[in-house]
């Protein structure tokens, strides 16, 4: 530090004049700042944050944006990650719907009805959520646009006790990334 | 007392901080119990009395009745209260009772049984330790007296983890066997799934879901502290459980695109992978001896329990008995599974001989989930919404009816039972 010292105050007294120069055509009191005012601290360096927008930018009138509720969901039957011929028709909308929105990449959650055990249901769900993807890659979907997760039975749709609420339980449905 | 009687009986200190080993006596009393199968010991307990010299000590109340849960919960004894009206000594074997005595912030449990009717004591012992720890001598105290009466000691200082539900999240909650200490140990405002106890008890495995990309495997200790991550590969990563010997874990990965059991070192690393199988295995439970492991697999079609070697060689069927079987815990001496069938819309537990026979149900009714066998293999816990919303319960394997577990009032399930505490004590004269 001490054989530094020298050069670092060549540079901080070196610094005002390039400063006075570099501003010399962009404004007169940037010119009439006196020599001896210190370097600017270094975090001067980064620009001031961007004033807060108050008047809303006109937006053109856009598609509305995408929401993972455009996709349909896949249901299953009881113990099943076998796609359906629904679920099937489903998939195929939704690779659509995915085609059309290059852009967006998704969550597939694995779900399972209550009947299961914690344990087996997270198999059973994984299972699930790669049938959807698997269908999906199958259709052209970029499978770096995809990513899976198993919930189990700890999320469930209908938190009802019947035939009912299982069936919409046990499903493949999809979340934005 | 005679001074004969007295050079009879065994004078042990323990303390909280010392460890202590008990040698063998020609004295001890001991009556043959297979774990849970036998006749229960009739036993008379006889309310504490207290010397007070310093605060902070037990309610002797509390205390008399600690001991009497614990040695009525401990499968061995039937137990009559003498401060209970109606309950007098009949039939009984042995009077069980002591004294406290509270000196400033230290307080002493002279435990005693004695025979009946003569009074002669059987067991004379003492226990010293903070008096804010005085439940912790009223249990060693009454796993002494199981151990008098059976050989092997029971399990009054053991703890139950498990995940309560918290709207719609679950955290991860160890408490005492007897519902006292709860604790929380999760505040992921997540999910937590699946506890497994270290084999020294110091750890918890457990799944999770704090980190937003899917079910991970962390670790935390039992006694609360930070969670570190253990296993947070592509996919599932659940069902995880230490070896016995502490130095592999088992666990569901599914980073080959379908769950399949591997091992990982201690801290997670190096998978080997066990299962290669286009079906789902998971669930894996570790015998005793380390060399086996039971698992669920539904490559029959539906979910059964197999057995395979700890290299993933050997597979074979547990059980043709009964169908749609899953969650197999394996019992401490190895002697047992435990695991659960399928019902129309729930779970009986059962247990079957490590070779799958003589399956015979030992819980029903409503859902029954996620049995693990306490350490000495005479209870098991599980939970069950038998009574409405989901609770811990423990059967004696035997003709009471599970007790209900107190966990604060919240909704609880996944339960793991805790090994005895290590270093307090050594475990004597195990029974074969």
């Amino acid at each position: 530090m001490q054989r530094l010292r020298p050069f670092v105050r060549l540079v901080t007294s070196l610094v005002p004049v390039v400063l006075a120069v570099a501003l010399i055509g962009c404004a007169k009191k940037a010119v009439e700042t006196p020599p001896e005012q210190t370097p600017a601290p270094p975090q001067q360096t980064t620009p001031p944050p961007a004033p807060v927008q108050t008047t809303p930018t006109p937006t053109p009138p856009s598609p509305p944006a995408f929401s993972a509720a455009d996709l349909q969901p896949v249901f299953f039957d009881l113990d099943s990650s076998t796609l359906r011929d629904d679920a099937r028709a489903a998939l195929d909308a939704d690779a659509k719907l995915l085609r059309e929105n290059g852009s967006v990449h998704i969550v597939i959650e694995g779900h399972c009805d209550e009947r299961g055990t914690v344990e087996y249901n997270q198999a059973l769900g994984e299972r699930r959520a790669q049938a959807a993807k698997d269908y999906l890659v199958q259709a052209g979907i970029p499978e770096s646009r995809m990513q899976t997760i198993s919930y189990g039975k700890e999320r469930p749709f209908d938190v009802g006790h019947d035939e009912a609420a299982w069936a919409k339980n046990r499903r493949a449905h999809f979340a934005l990334q | 007392m005679s001074f004969r009687a007295i050079g009879l009986v065994m004078f042990g200190v323990l303390t909280l901080a010392v460890p202590a080993r008990r040698p063998a006596s020609a004295d001890d009393v001991r009556v043959d119990i297979s774990s849970g199968q036998g006749r229960r010991i009739r036993i008379h307990c006889e309310a504490m009395t207290s010397s007070s010299h310093g605060r902070g000590g037990p309610s002797s109340v509390d205390a008399d009745e600690v001991l009497a849960s614990d040695l009525d919960h401990s499968a061995v004894f039937t137990v009559s209260r003498s401060w209970v009206a109606n309950e007098q000594p009949f039939d009984v074997q042995a009077f069980v009772g002591g004294k406290w005595n509270v000196s400033g912030s230290q307080v002493q449990l002279t435990g005693q049984v004695l025979d009946f009717p003569a009074r002669r004591p059987i067991l004379v012992r003492d226990y010293r330790g903070p008096a804010n720890q005085w439940r912790a001598l009223v249990h060693r105290f009454a796993d002494d007296v199981v151990q008098q009466f059976t050989g092997e000691l029971g399990v009054s200082e053991t703890r139950i983890a498990f995940v309560a539900r918290q709207g719609r999240d679950k955290e991860l909650y160890v408490m005492d066997v007897d519902g006292a200490g709860i604790t929380q140990l999760t505040h992921d405002h997540s999910i937590a799934l699946s506890p497994a106890f270290s084999p020294e008890g110091s750890l918890l495995l457990f799944t999770t879901y704090r980190g937003g990309t899917g079910p991970q495997i962390d670790v935390v200790s039992s006694q609360g502290g930070k969670e570190y991550l253990v296993s947070g590969r592509k996919g599932n990563n659940t069902s995880a459980s230490y070896a016995p010997d502490g130095r592999d874990i088992a666990c569901t990965l599914s980073i080959d695109g379908n769950p399949e059991i591997y091992l990982l070192d201690a801290r997670g690393g190096s998978p080997r992978r066990l299962t290669n199988n286009r079906a789902i295995d998971t669930s894996p439970a570790w015998s005793p001896t380390g060399r086996e492991i039971a698992f669920t697999s539904d490559r029959s079609g539906s979910p059964q329990v197999y057995v395979m070697d700890r290299d993933g060689g050997n597979v074979r069927r547990l059980s043709y008995d009964v169908s749609y079987t899953d969650s197999p815990a394996w019992s401490p001496r190895g002697d047992r599974i435990a695991f659960v069938s399928r019902t129309g819309s729930g779970f009986d537990i059962y247990v079957c001989r490590a070779d799958g026979s003589g399956a015979r149900l030992v819980v029903g009714g409503a859902s029954n989930e996620n049995p693990r066998w306490s350490p000495d293999g005479r209870h098991l816990v599980f939970a069950s919404n038998r009574e409405g919303a989901y609770a811990l319960y423990v059967t004696d394997l035997d003709d009471r009816p599970p007790r209900r577990l107190e966990t604060g009032g919240k909704e609880a399930m996944s339960p793991a039972w805790s090994p005895r505490p290590a270093g307090t004590r050594a475990m004597t004269n195990s029974t074969p």
